[in-house]
């Protein structure tokens, strides 16, 4: 049993080292990192300095060189891909900057993909992936194609099917790095109501609003946090 | 007027009417602009001012469906017999003849009977005949096979080689779903699905050109030749062989296309 006060992201020590060629590149260098359940994290720095990383290794896409990394109470730095997928569709929101929604499928069914996968029924996916949609203001558009969707609509939708499952945290890389400022301030303050409405986001960024919107940021360089 | 023309059966015991009559083809009548009633002079001599008898056309014959009458150049003239023994000056000789015979007929006693008493000559019956001058085309059935067979291989590799550049279209897309917790038999099945779709409609469209293709072919060949016979023909089992065909390709296709992607890592199929 994991009490609520202990951190819902917790790294220690993580190294990722890369074969780049006959060269070895130290992406992360000894990071150690807690996020709090309720927390709205951004991870910020340089392109290059490991921030994109991290987000994988908290996203149980990849696995540290050494260290540990536990997500909710659970060490995941050596699941085998079929446990990290199944910990990933349970646990783990992700938003894209590119959205990534499939183009064959409505808005309302890219939502309820992840629960289909969750072999939720499909009365209860449809009710929960339309409540979703309705989250994030889309209720008039959940039988549009992605292509039929603007910028901002279509990581409205891929924020909503994020959420699909009740992942425990939500994960986003340059979650506005494809939209236009106005767009781009949409989807900032979605972000606000989500982490005010509960739930816990890590977000790697160069956008500076989308930073100043979190309630802390991870400064990295050189794969280290060097400001916390 | 002189035209090559066939003896293809002579009509025993005709009657002698006043007026003889002939029947003549229709790829004949359609050459020589001949219709029922023309009067037309006969004659076994190309020179004008050879003897020749006048006669009416009193029927115009369809061809039947024999491929063996289809690239022939020959007309085909039907006359009464004595007349057609006046005309080529062979008297009772003749090279060839036809027997028709009553459904309930022995047909092996009756060749054998022919054998028998008609020194010179061998029966046979029609069906060795059509055995025998189909094996030409026989030999180019099997050509037509070849060049299906090769069709098909090369479709197949056209086909594999299409859907895996598909597919390879989409690895971000896919490396995004396994991220989101899709597995890769979820994955590998959803291709599947849509492959096998994709192949059985493409299947049913492409029966349907060839439909329309066929009845084009058989169209401008059958007025070509002026023949009732099928150049081209679709069947069921023929539509049967190329949906599943083409759902088996197209499976097989998608799973080799989609195994390639899910075991490649998502971070991988995003290029990072």
């Amino acid at each position: 049993m994991i009490a609520d006060s202990a951190p819902i992201v917790s790294l220690r020590n993580v190294r990722r080292d890369y074969a780049l060629g006959a060269e070895r590149v130290h992406a992360l260098q000894g990071v150690s990192l807690d996020v709090e359940r309720g927390d709205y994290v951004a991870i910020v720095g340089p392109s290059g300095c490991g921030k994109s990383t991290l987000l994988n290794l908290i996203g149980v896409i990849d696995q540290p060189t050494s260290g540990t990394v536990t997500i909710s109470g659970k060490r995941v730095d050596a699941m085998s891909d079929r446990e990290a997928t199944s910990f990933r569709l349970h646990n783990i929101g992700f938003v894209f900057q590119r959205f990534y929604l499939m183009p064959i499928l409505s808005a309302l069914e890219n939502v309820a993909l992840p629960m289909a996968e969750a072999k939720l029924r499909r009365e209860e996916r449809d009710a929960r992936a339309g409540e979703l949609l309705a989250y994030v203001g889309l209720s008039s558009r959940e039988r549009h194609r992605p292509s039929e969707l603007s910028g901002g609509e279509q990581q409205r939708v891929a924020i909503a099917r994020a959420l699909a499952n009740h992942p425990a945290l939500l994960l986003a890389d340059e979650p506005t790095g494809e939209l236009d400022a106005r767009t781009g301030t949409e989807i900032i303050s979605l972000f606000q109501r989500l982490n005010s409405d509960g739930t816990t986001i890590v977000v790697v960024t160069h956008d500076e609003d989308l930073a100043n919107a979190a309630r802390h940021n991870v400064h990295m360089r050189d794969g280290r946090i060097v400001n916390a | 007027m002189l035209l090559p023309f066939l003896v293809f059966a002579l009509f025993l015991q005709a009657p002698q009417p006043s007026q003889r009559t002939i029947a003549i083809d229709e790829a004949f009548a359609a050459e020589a602009h001949l219709k029922v009633g023309d009067r037309v002079a006969i004659s076994a001599q190309p020179d004008p001012s050879a003897p020749a008898e006048s006669v009416i056309v009193g029927a115009i014959l369809r061809r039947g469906a024999d491929p063996s009458q289809v690239a022939r150049g020959d007309f085909v003239v039907r006359m009464h017999l004595d007349q057609l023994q006046r005309i080529s000056g062979y008297g009772d000789r003749v090279d060839r003849f036809a027997i028709a015979t009553r459904p309930s007929a022995d047909i092996d006693l009756t060749l054998q009977r022919i054998n028998h008493v008609a020194f010179g000559f061998r029966a046979y019956r029609s069906r060795d005949i059509a055995v025998e001058t189909s094996r030409t085309f026989q030999v180019v059935s099997r050509f037509h096979r070849a060049i299906g067979v090769i069709t098909i291989v090369a479709s197949s590799v056209f086909l594999l080689c299409i859907m895996v550049l598909k597919v390879e279209e989409r690895r971000r897309d896919i490396a995004a779903l396994r991220l989101l917790g899709i597995s890769r038999s979820s994955v590998v099945r959803s291709i599947i699905v849509e492959a096998a779709v994709v192949a059985v409609l493409g299947s049913m469209l492409g029966v349907a050109l060839g439909w329309v293709v066929s009845f084009l072919v058989n169209w401008h060949y059958q007025a070509l030749y002026r023949t009732p016979l099928y150049f081209s023909i679709i069947t069921p089992p023929i539509i049967s062989l190329a949906v599943s065909l083409s759902l088996v390709l197209g499976i097989g296709a998608g799973v080799l296309a989609s195994m390639r992607l899910v075991r490649t890592p998502p971070l991988a199929l995003f290029g990072r």
